[in-house]
């Protein structure tokens, strides 16, 4: 059993506020993430006895890991995953390394106006039209979610998107087809 | 002849099988035991007899035919096609198909300008309704090519074996060049294809102002009006679709794309995001967030099978409801126990004291009616020997003026009385 000393947890409120509302600690936010690293046992403890499952992922990032969203979490993730998966598309049509590019390159207006352009048929499904609803729609979205940054030229993709692209991993048709027999 | 909605009803019934076989075997053949092992595979169920009369149906409605001199099987060439268009399981035709067509529409261009010349209307009806076939052959053409192209794509973005980039690459240049070369050029702004709508374009426009100049055959207008449209937007849907197949290519064709594991993969969760949708695609694998309002509900799944689980072990109880009839009637706290004073009465019955001046002298703490119920009490107690008092008596309890004909014990006075 892992004592818990709250005088030890300062940032016990702040990282409470962050999690609960789906948001993913990472370095960039330094004192929270100093904070967690430092009691993550203590604080692992504390989330798990509050019915919540706080989990570090070893490339440098915290969550709480759920098992269901609310209806409307579930759209804007579906809504991240299409873009994470065409932006990877994407750059390796542009010859680069999509995993380096992804996290090295901004994304602004004009790329994400190409995005939505290129993909019109598969973004329409999500009722994004344009390249602004893509920002508005996914990327200020993914800021409140700590999945990326903006910056002055647009937004900075940040670790935690490796929870998409672990998602994209397990996407094969076998589990696909067996999901579609169920349904 | 076999009733469509009979044909109709039974490609419902073994959609399934159909789409399995359709996949399994593509173009070539296959023999009845394997349409009976589909069969079976989707319907575990079915005995064997049942099984061996869908496959007769699905024979006898020719959906599935024999092979010419052969007794292996293929699925029906037209519902080969129709069960492609739904996939989206297309392959690329020949830019040739296209030219021919728009050949033909700029001969059939001509004839109709004839007959509207010769004032012939049953002749200009009859071929703006074939130029409206032609077009719309087109441009379903050019859509189900655009869907051929992507499956090239993605089929060789996707694909996972070590090959050379030629060999992996070759079906995607083969399309380049021998499909969206050619017409790219033909689409082209200087190209034969946008000169040959020019033309039928002035055409339709020249008739459709003699018509509202002369007021003869006013009810073709709006078919000829149908007709101009349909081919302005036939032009625009080439060249898009056009555009798109290019893009999806050129990358491939100038081996820029780099093909690692990840971008593999993202191709052909994109590809089967196209097929199936986006959210039925990917609402089983896209991370979930933890978010305010869920906070404030019921709790998560987990939490909830917990409940459940304590549900489970919940066992009914009956709860009794008291009956009107056997409430035990009021008593007041203070009321000492009956049988207790009762022996403290029957030990004092000697003094021949009355019974209320008994019960005022032990009692004193008590209420009125609380001395009164015990001495209702004690009066109707047969065990007792109690006499009525023939005398009206007024007395005071506690603090209340009475007047009775009071009980006392061992008084041997015969009389039956009512009491109070």
């Amino acid at each position: 059993m892992t004592t818990i000393n709250l005088a030890h947890l300062t940032e016990l409120q702040a990282i409470n506020k962050k999690l609960a509302s789906g948001y993913h600690i990472s370095e960039q936010d330094t004192t929270l993430w100093q904070q967690l690293d430092q009691n993550i046992d203590a604080y692992q403890a504390l989330f798990n006895a509050l019915g919540h499952d706080l989990h570090h992922d070893a490339r440098g990032f915290y969550y709480l890991a759920s098992d269901e969203s609310t209806p409307n979490m579930g759209k804007i993730s579906r809504a991240i995953a299409l873009t994470v998966f065409i932006l990877i598309e994407y750059f390796a049509n542009q010859g680069k390394d999509p995993l380096r590019a992804i996290f090295d390159e901004t994304a602004d207006l004009e790329l994400m106006q190409t995005l939505v352009q290129l993909n019109k048929h598969l973004f329409d499904q999500l009722e994004i039209f344009s390249g602004s609803d893509l920002r508005k729609d996914v990327y200020l979205r993914m800021v409140r979610l700590g999945l990326a940054r903006e910056t002055e030229q647009g937004f900075m993709h940040l670790a935690p998107l490796y929870r998409y692209i672990d998602a994209l991993m397990e996407v094969n048709e076998e589990n696909f087809d067996g999901l579609e027999e169920e349904l | 002849m076999i009733p469509a909605k009979k044909v109709l009803n039974t490609l419902n019934e073994h959609w399934s099988v159909l789409e399995l076989l359709f996949k399994r075997f593509k173009m070539t053949d296959f023999s009845v035991k394997d349409v009976q092992n589909i069969i079976k595979h989707k319907n575990p169920q079915w005995t064997s007899e049942r099984i061996f009369r869908e496959t007769n149906r699905l024979l006898n409605q020719e959906i599935i035919i024999p092979l010419a001199k052969s007794s292996q099987l293929e699925i029906n060439r037209a519902v080969a096609d129709f069960a492609s268009f739904l996939l989206q399981e297309e392959h690329l035709g020949l830019a040739q198909e296209i030219t021919v067509l728009v050949n033909d529409l700029e001969r059939l261009g001509n004839r109709l300008e004839q007959a509207a010349d010769e004032g012939d209307h049953s002749e200009l009806r009859r071929f703006s309704r074939i130029m409206d076939e032609r077009v719309r052959k087109i441009i379903k053409l050019f859509i189900h090519n655009e869907n051929a192209i992507f499956n090239i794509v993605e089929q060789a973005k996707s694909d996972s074996s070590a090959i050379s980039l030629q060999k992996r690459y070759r079906a995607v240049i083969e399309a380049f060049d021998e499909y969206i070369e050619p017409m790219l050029e033909m689409v082209d702004i200087r190209g034969e294809f946008h000169a040959c709508f020019n033309i039928i374009e002035t055409q339709l426009s020249q008739q459709i102002n003699n018509i509202e100049l002369y007021g003869r055959g006013t009810q073709d207008k709006r078919m000829l009006e149908q007709l101009r449209t349909r081919i302005l937007d036939m032009h625009l849907i080439g060249r898009e679709s056009l555009r798109k197949s290019a893009d999806m290519l050129m990358p491939l064709r100038e081996e820029l794309r780099r093909n690692s594991l990840i971008t593999r993969q993202a191709s052909k969760v994109l590809g089967m995001i196209r097929k199936n949708g986006v959210d039925r695609m990917l609402s089983p694998v896209q991370p979930e967030f933890v978010s305010d309002i869920q906070r404030f509900s019921l709790g998560q799944q987990r939490h909830m099978v917990a409940y459940m689980a304590g549900l489970a072990e919940f066992e009914h109880e009956e709860y009794q409801l008291p009956d009107q009839n056997d409430v035990p009637t009021y008593q007041s706290p203070h009321i000492p126990d009956y049988s207790e004073v009762k022996k403290r009465f029957s030990g004092t019955t000697k003094t021949k004291k009355a019974l209320l001046g008994f019960l005022t002298d032990h009692y004193p703490a008590l209420e009125a009616d609380e001395l009164l119920f015990l001495y209702q009490k004690l009066v109707s107690d047969d065990a007792l020997d109690l006499q009525q008092d023939e005398q009206r008596v007024t007395v005071t309890i506690a603090e209340h003026d009475f007047s009775l004909y009071p009980f006392n014990a061992s008084t041997k006075i015969e009389h039956a009385n009512d009491n109070n």
